[in-house]
């Protein structure tokens, strides 16, 4: 990172580290100091919590600006980094911060989509390098860790991503999401109702929601300045009228804060009314596309939709072949033998209601949060506009 | 749970490893060395370089091995091994014209000073198939050479721009180069991060991109001012005297193009397009001056539209995000299911059934 890229956020800078919340730890808080201090003493306190990993050691942080006391030492540093060096939790320190700055701005402007220099990750573009950077900025070695992509620990692209944070970021994995302070996802939000103790982070394939409408990044970050979302609106009503029916899926555009038009990321409709005034922070990251958003705590998203045209979540014909629930996202499945079947997508959840049908979505939290009894809209009813807020 | 597809854990993802390692190791030749792979597939070593925009011949090298040969692959195992090392320093600039040239061409001009340098290509060569290849000995032994000094070569184009023929490129002001790899690429963008975007494009994108305009789709058919290969001297600032040090040299392909679009009405001056890779690629170097000449001038194809242009032709992006198409999407899916039978629902309803739906292209 140059040190014009640290300067543009110096506001920010006080409060770098606040964002992690219960997850900020020890190694955060010297890092700050490895970062700030030209020494290289600050390199064996961040080097500490590593000892018990076996084997990762890390290159040496040094300030950006620095000037190194000699070529030879220059080089020595770069040798000592070696093939295997990588950084606790894997990102560089400075990385880590510039990742938590751009975090922190966005969670200051709530739906407005701020850039970052994404790194490469050992993981492709497009496969959650986003997540994983913001992800891996947070955690620390006290934190609890869930992976999900498409509603399931289980995915081996859900696992990859575990266990990159599982050896690099030594925290202790999860696939119970009351027991993860931070839960990186792939196009759901868990159906046990999330708590202010944790952060959701969610991986984002495509930031911006104009791009339907416009394929350009530098017109369309026009239109959020101005908040002008004509566009938008206009192909809501062609939709319309073409199929009498707003027929987007899932990312439903979302106004938040009444003020940013945004890409809930790929969730399906049926989650989108989870980040309305939600106790939990959320995070959106884009590895490939650059970008990191956020929709904080006790936060106003609204889906985009017309007075007699309502926004709809998705509909079921059948309840959980598993568990039996109807109050939960599903995903139907073709059998070998030719039989249609509905299923659980929350798979974690699914398990916890076999074993006992009774459990609720807020069972640990004692609050009424609105949306988690919502019923699924009858399969029939949805030709008079199904469901609104 | 027989029935849900897509479950798997750790061992899994190992044993996937272990398949596609088996697949490099299970014929009978022996292994290819690093070195191998360095010394004799120097092409692919130079594009891997250039696309992962770290100059690391045996890394490179290895990365190719691993990767069994995938570029991109392998340019994306060299970028994402270079995002994890500090940025220690910034070389000081140098100017091409002490590049000690191995080839150099102009098509421009018949004579140029210096000469032309025809060099190692296979250019002229008749395209047929060498059943002989696999012979070791050094075609050049009995060649009658003399030591000769190195010479570093006036560049061409300096003719044209002291007859004040040539429009220079508007100058960043800073001072400083922007680094795409350290800093969010915005647009509009500066030069310096399209020309670095252009740098580390995939030569694919960068070949097809550059050709689209000379097929048609664009104004820009270039005249290429000088195409060189060589080796070029990085140097930084001594930490202490703060003189410049050669340290090393990086072995470069270059090309500088002349656009014959007229950049001023009152003054007319040609438009230029210039394009620097690491390694020999000479293909990608042309098509890197076409973008960065088209990129500054106007029109209504996608060579003109920069973002367009940026956006599309890094190969780490594109591969990345059409592969993760093979990710489960069942979620996304089901989704977009519930739409259109609610859509089929109701024209079934009420009378005329679309012939096409356009299902919304969500990820």
């Amino acid at each position: 990172m140059t040190d014009r890229g640290e300067s543009d956020d110096d506001t920010l800078r006080t409060g770098d580290g606040v964002d992690a919340g219960e997850s900020s730890t020890a190694a955060e808080t010297e890092a700050g100091e490895s970062t700030t201090g030209t020494e290289t003493d600050a390199e064996d306190e961040t080097r500490e919590g590593l000892e018990s990993d076996g084997g990762v050691s890390e290159p040496a942080p040094s300030s950006p600006g620095v000037a190194p006391e000699s070529v030879d030492g220059l080089l020595e540093g770069v040798e000592s980094a070696g093939i295997e060096g990588y950084n606790y939790a894997y990102l560089d320190e400075h990385t880590k911060r510039e990742v938590r700055r751009a975090t922190l701005k966005a969670i200051a402007i709530p739906g407005h989509q701020v850039p970052f220099a994404s790194r490469e990750m050992p993981l492709a573009r497009g496969w959650g390098t986003g997540g994983i950077q913001v992800s891996l900025s947070l955690l620390g070695p006290d934190d609890t860790f869930k992976v999900i992509d498409q509603g399931s620990d289980e995915s081996v692209n859900a696992a990859n991503i575990r266990r990159l944070a599982e050896t690099t970021a030594n925290v202790d994995p999860t696939r119970d999401t009351t027991a993860a302070s931070i839960i990186q996802t792939r196009h759901r939000i868990p159906e046990e109702v999330l708590t202010d103790e944790q952060i959701l982070v969610l991986q984002v394939p495509t930031t911006d929601p104009l791009r339907k409408v416009d394929g350009s990044d530098d017109r369309n970050r026009r239109r959020h300045a101005h908040q002008n979302y004509s566009k938008m609106w206009v192909s809501l009503y062609e939709n319309v009228v073409e199929w009498d029916e707003i027929q987007i899926g899932a990312a439903y555009p979302v106004l938040v804060n009444g003020r940013y038009l945004m890409s809930p990321s790929p969730i399906p409709r049926w989650d989108t009314p989870k980040l309305h005034q939600a106790e939990t922070l959320f995070l959106f990251a884009a590895g490939r596309e650059a970008r990191i958003y956020a929709v904080p705590p006790h936060t106003d998203v609204e889906p985009l939709a017309f007075e007699d045209k309502r926004f709809q979540r998705e509909r079921f014909p059948e309840a959980c072949a598993l568990c039996g629930s109807t109050d939960t996202y599903r995903t139907e499945v073709e059998t070998d033998d030719g039989k249609r079947l509905y299923a659980c997508n929350d798979t974690s959840f699914c398990e916890k209601r076999q074993r006992d049908p009774s459990i609720q979505k807020a069972h640990h939290v004692d609050r009424d949060v609105g949306w988690e009894r919502l019923e699924e809209p009858a399969v029939d009813a949805a030709n008079d506009g199904g469901e609104g807020r | 749970m027989g029935y849900v597809a897509v479950e798997a854990g750790e061992e899994v993802i190992e044993r996937a490893e272990q398949l596609f390692e088996k697949r490099r190791t299970e014929g009978e030749s022996d292994p290819v060395s690093i070195d191998q792979i360095d010394e004799q597939f120097g092409r692919l070593v130079g594009q891997v370089m250039n696309e992962g925009g770290l100059y690391a011949p045996k890394l490179a090298a290895r990365a190719l091995k691993q990767a069994q040969g995938d570029t991109v692959e392998a340019s994306f195992l060299l970028r994402a091994y270079r995002s994890t090392l500090e940025r220690w320093d910034d070389s000081v600039p140098v100017s091409s014209d002490e590049m000690f040239a191995t080839r150099r061409v102009s098509p421009a001009y018949k004579d140029v000073p210096g000469g032309q340098i025809l060099g190692a290509t296979k250019d002229y060569t008749q395209r047929l198939l060498d059943f002989d290849l696999d012979g070791g000995d050094d075609p050049t032994a009995d060649w009658d050479l003399e030591e000769a000094e190195p010479e570093s070569l006036r560049n061409v184009l300096e003719i044209l721009r002291e007859e004040g023929l040539l429009a220079e490129p508007s100058a960043e002001d800073d001072g400083e180069d922007y680094d795409t790899t350290r800093e969010p690429l915005v647009y509009p963008a500066p030069r310096s991060a399209i020309l670095q975007e252009l740098a580390r494009g995939e030569t694919g994108a960068i070949t097809a991109l550059g050709y689209s305009t000379l097929r048609g789709y664009g104004s820009v058919h270039p005249t290429l001012g000088e195409v060189r290969v060589g080796s070029l001297p990085v140097q930084i600032e001594h930490p202490y005297t703060g003189d410049p040090v050669e340290v090393t040299s990086v072995e470069v392909s270059e090309c500088e193009s002349v656009v014959p679009e007229y950049e001023k009405r009152d003054d007319a001056q040609f438009s230029f397009g210039y394009g620097l890779v690491f390694g020999r690629n000479e293909r990608k170097v042309i098509g890197m001056s076409i973008l960065d000449a088209s990129t500054q001038l106007e029109g209504n194809e996608p060579v003109h539209d920069t973002e367009f242009v940026c956006q599309i032709v890094d190969g780490v992006d594109s591969f990345g995000f059409i592969e993760h198409l093979k990710l489960p999407h069942y979620v996304t899916f089901q989704s977009t299911l519930d739409r259109i039978r609610a859509i089929r629902e109701r024209t079934a309803d009420g009378g005329d059934s679309p012939a096409t739906t356009e299902v919304s292209g969500d990820d």
